[in-house]
């Protein structure tokens, strides 16, 4: 019972960590407003299991200057907030996906890979 | 489930905007305006027009206490601290000292029990004065001690005091600054106690992405 508790505490904080580079890079060649982009998200099974909880992330990664955001009017309903990234949060997908291919490909050779076996 | 799909909204806005409370300002009104903007495409889409399609739509984005918990995870916000144990902690630290010399030590084992405050505003809370207002008075009584044994009593051949002078002058400038330390350790101990109560329920913002 512990051991099961403890790997969900673990899956749900690699969601959450791995998430932001998720929203990154959802903006890296284009910018979308919060209700799209939240969408795109929960699209993808197993990504997101409250949708609202997207929206605190997006404020950090403006606070944090990785993304900048513009109000734009729409043709259908409010004006939306659209979000961009910045050359911050750029560097910092970089980043993030040369790191994430390293540690990806390290646990699949042991997990999914014959050193598993 | 009664009440109109407005009704939900609202409620739901509502409880949002007071889970959000302990967010800083600009945090709290940007997942406000955001989560309301997310219900009005909803409707824009057209997404909202029965109940169960509005209830449908709050569901999806969450209870409101688990978007506000993870917005105080993100901004490294503590979820309010202040219980009894921390509220016992300050209260002991600053009068403690009257009580038999052990309610000070015994706040001073609730201050480091908790959790609520860095190791930094441990140290503040316990040496900023150590033993709170008793120290105080202790030191101005010594203090008053001190000052009746800087008088010279001037004896007749009798024995009997005819004259007691204490020095001054010379030393008022000194006393001056004895004045000001001493005002200041005496507000210390309330200054600390209202620094902690403060500090409470804070942490320093978690790193979140760095490259």
């Amino acid at each position: 019972m512990v051991v099961a508790s403890a790997q969900e505490t673990l899956l749900a904080q690699m969601r959450r960590g791995t998430l932001v580079f998720c929203v990154l890079a959802i903006l890296e060649c284009d910018e979308h407003y919060g209700f799209d982009l939240v969408r795109r998200l929960a699209e993808v099974d197993g990504m997101v299991t409250s949708e609202g909880t997207i929206y605190p992330l997006l404020s950090r990664l403006r606070r944090d200057a990785l993304v900048e955001t513009t109000w734009r009017e729409s043709n259908a309903g409010p004006p939306r907030r659209y979000y961009r990234l910045t050359d911050a949060g750029r560097a910092a997908l970089g980043g993030f996906r040369e790191e994430w291919a390293r540690f990806r490909n390290g646990v699949d050779h042991f997990v999914t890979g014959e050193a598993g076996r | 489930m009664n009440g109109t799909p407005e009704d939900h909204v609202e409620t739901y806005l509502r409880r949002l905007d007071h889970e959000l409370r302990d967010l800083p300002r600009a945090a709290r009104r940007d997942v406000l305006e955001e989560v309301s903007g997310h219900v009005e495409e909803a409707r824009a889409e057209g997404a909202m027009e029965t109940e169960a399609d509005v209830l449908n739509v709050l569901d999806r984005l969450g209870d409101p206490e688990e978007i506000a918990r993870e917005a105080k995870e993100r901004f490294g916000v503590r979820p309010r601290g202040g219980g009894a144990h921390e509220i016992a902690a300050i209260v002991l630290l600053l009068v403690g000292g009257f009580i038999a010399g052990i309610g000070w030590l015994v706040g001073l084992v609730l201050l480091w029990t908790s959790q609520a405050w860095t190791t930094r505003d441990k140290l503040i809370g316990t040496l900023v004065p150590p033993g709170g207002l008793a120290f105080v008075l202790v030191l101005w009584s010594g203090t008053l001690v001190a000052e009746g044994a800087g008088c010279v009593e001037s004896l007749d051949p009798s024995g009997a005091v005819t004259e007691t002078t204490c020095e001054q002058g010379a030393e008022s400038g000194l006393a001056w600054l004895w004045f000001v330390v001493f005002v200041a350790i005496t507000v210390a101990p309330i200054f600390t106690a209202i620094y902690l109560g403060r500090r409470m329920r804070r942490v320093p913002p978690p790193a979140t992405v760095t490259t």
